[in-house]
């Protein structure tokens, strides 16, 4: 399939709502086919079936925003790592063996993942506060599919998941943030504790038992029983994140006003470092774009957008970097064509 | 009830075959079933668990999936359920489990399926039933292919009928 990075890369439009803290909001349906074993326990030859039954969910009547079948097994390494880095399949569903696919739209923020833990995973994923908008994505994907296939369901459980702590609605909703404030004046104990009185989990930006990196956190309703999936987009929306936002806001005013230099040096050492690097990892690199958007966001500079630091921060991944410079692009090249592509924006 | 070749159990699968003429029986409990591979098809396993009927046997004998014959200690495992029949098989085991990881919630309050698709279960079921029939004549059980075949009729006839 053809991708082009620059068209289909939903993070480098302005006016994203709340961009300043949230950098994108994402929905997940997780959902299994009624007389099918799980995808843990099916044979090939049921996953064939699986697929070959879900593979109708491309020929929607609106072509502009069908969606497009791929059979991961005929996705190339790089368009396969790059689908990764996006967040539109999971490492899971990329280095199976069994037959499994995606299905994705044209700008890269929908898809059907097709025989990962569960035999249907529905997400969506946009820039900024867009909860309630990626929640209306995947319900119409998921109407869409139940008018193809019968889901496993049961009145008491709800959706049947091949974990139980999917049960139920099969409803993760979650958001990316970015609280360099709330860690600079040592504040992060709050989301904490606000997460466990409302039952959210917490991780740094690499998902599940990864550290924190660039100060960004990922937030997540932790139990998918017991509410609705309106109820469990609400909780995060409308209960946990207005607060945070306030409070990560309030924070980065006080650091403007009280620690002015020590701000302004982070800054303009973050974007020097992103001007002269030659060879730029991406722990490094994230750090750096980390620090500068706190700077952008305070006024500090204004020779960079919020859209130019959300695109970079994921397009300087190695998937990105190879589609951009080469697919066969040697893993010691990759940090150079990160401060490359890295310096060609920082410096324009 | 007849017991299992191999033990003492009572067997949930049998196997009839004459070949050549001669007629070779099989009786298989549950473990033993699986052990060897044959598909036993739905099995009431809570008969199974019932004291009365199974006094000697001890209750550790019914930890399968009827229908993908999962295990308890591989759930424990891997933590991840083998089909939908496994809620109703474990139920008494997870209930708890989906409790203590559901923040106590044992209800789905969310959406059903909006309908039932008839079409898409009729679709799924035929499929089945002729996977089950190849495999049934690849392993010459022609009786059980013969009892496959009128059940795929009887569904095919019933789909007639109901696009009419």
């Amino acid at each position: 399939m053809k991708i082009d990075l620059k068209r289909n890369c939903p993070f480098n439009s302005d006016n994203v709502p709340n961009g300043d803290v949230v950098l994108s909001s994402r929905a997940r349906l997780a959902r299994n086919l009624e007389g099918f074993p799980f995808v843990n326990r099916a044979t090939a030859s049921d996953c064939a079936e699986v697929a070959s039954l879900l593979q109708k969910i491309s020929n929607t009547k609106d072509k502009r925003s069908a969606l497009e079948w791929v059979n991961m097994d005929e996705l190339d390494t790089v368009t396969t790592e790059l689908f990764v880095e996006r967040h539109l399949i999971s490492s899971n569903l990329s280095n199976a063996t069994h037959p499994r696919a995606i299905a994705v739209g044209p700008e890269l923020s929908r898809s059907v993942m097709v025989n990962e833990e569960d035999h249907i995973r529905i997400q969506s994923i946009r820039p900024g506060l867009q909860l309630h908008e990626v929640h209306a994505d995947v319900h119409q994907l998921d109407m869409e599919v139940e008018e193809i296939i019968s889901y496993a369901f049961d009145s008491q459980l709800g959706f049947l998941t091949a974990c139980p702590t999917n049960v139920g609605t099969g409803a993760r909703f979650s958001a990316m943030l970015h609280l360099p404030g709330l860690r600079i004046i040592k504040d992060l104990q709050r989301i904490h504790n606000a997460c466990n009185d409302m039952s959210l989990a917490i991780r740094g930006f690499r998902g599940e038992g990864s550290g924190t990196i660039a100060d960004l956190f990922q937030v997540s309703n932790q139990v998918t029983l017991g509410s609705t999936e309106e109820e469990l987009c609400n909780l995060l929306a409308n209960d946990f994140l207005p607060p945070v936002l306030e409070w990560e806001r309030k924070a980065r005013r006080v650091i403007a006003e009280k620690q002015r230099s020590k701000l302004e040096d982070q800054t303009f050492r973050s974007l020097g470092l992103l001007q002269n690097a030659r060879l730029l990892t991406s722990e490094e690199a994230m750090k750096c774009l980390g620090n500068i958007r706190l700077g952008v966001c305070l006024n500090v500079i204004d020779n960079i957008t919020l859209p130019q630091i959300n695109q970079l921060m994921i397009e300087l991944h190695p998937a990105h970097l190879r589609y951009t410079f080469g697919k066969d692009l040697p893993d010691d090249e990759v940090n150079r064509c990160r401060a490359t592509l890295i310096r060609n924006i920082v410096d324009s | 009830m007849p017991s299992c070749d191999h033990c003492n159990q009572p067997a949930i699968y049998h196997d009839v075959r004459i070949v050549n003429g001669v007629h070779n029986t099989t009786h298989l409990c549950v473990e033993h079933a699986y052990e060897a591979g044959v598909d036993v098809g739905p099995v009431d396993f809570a008969s199974l668990l019932r004291p009365e009927e199974s006094s000697s046997a001890p209750k550790s004998t019914v930890t399968a999936c009827p229908d993908c014959g999962m295990t308890i200690a591989q759930y424990k495992k891997t933590s991840l359920l083998g089909c939908p029949a496994c809620y109703v098989t474990f139920q008494d085991n997870l209930i708890n489990i989906i409790a203590k990881v559901q923040d106590k919630h044992t209800q789905h309050v969310g959406r059903s399926p909006s309908q039932t698709n008839v079409d898409a279960d009729r679709h799924i079921q035929i499929r089945r039933l002729l996977r089950k029939l190849e495999s049934a004549v690849n392993q010459e059980q022609y009786e059980d292919a013969a009892a496959l075949r009128d059940e795929l009729r009887e569904l095919h006839n019933s789909s007639e009928q109901h696009e009419d």
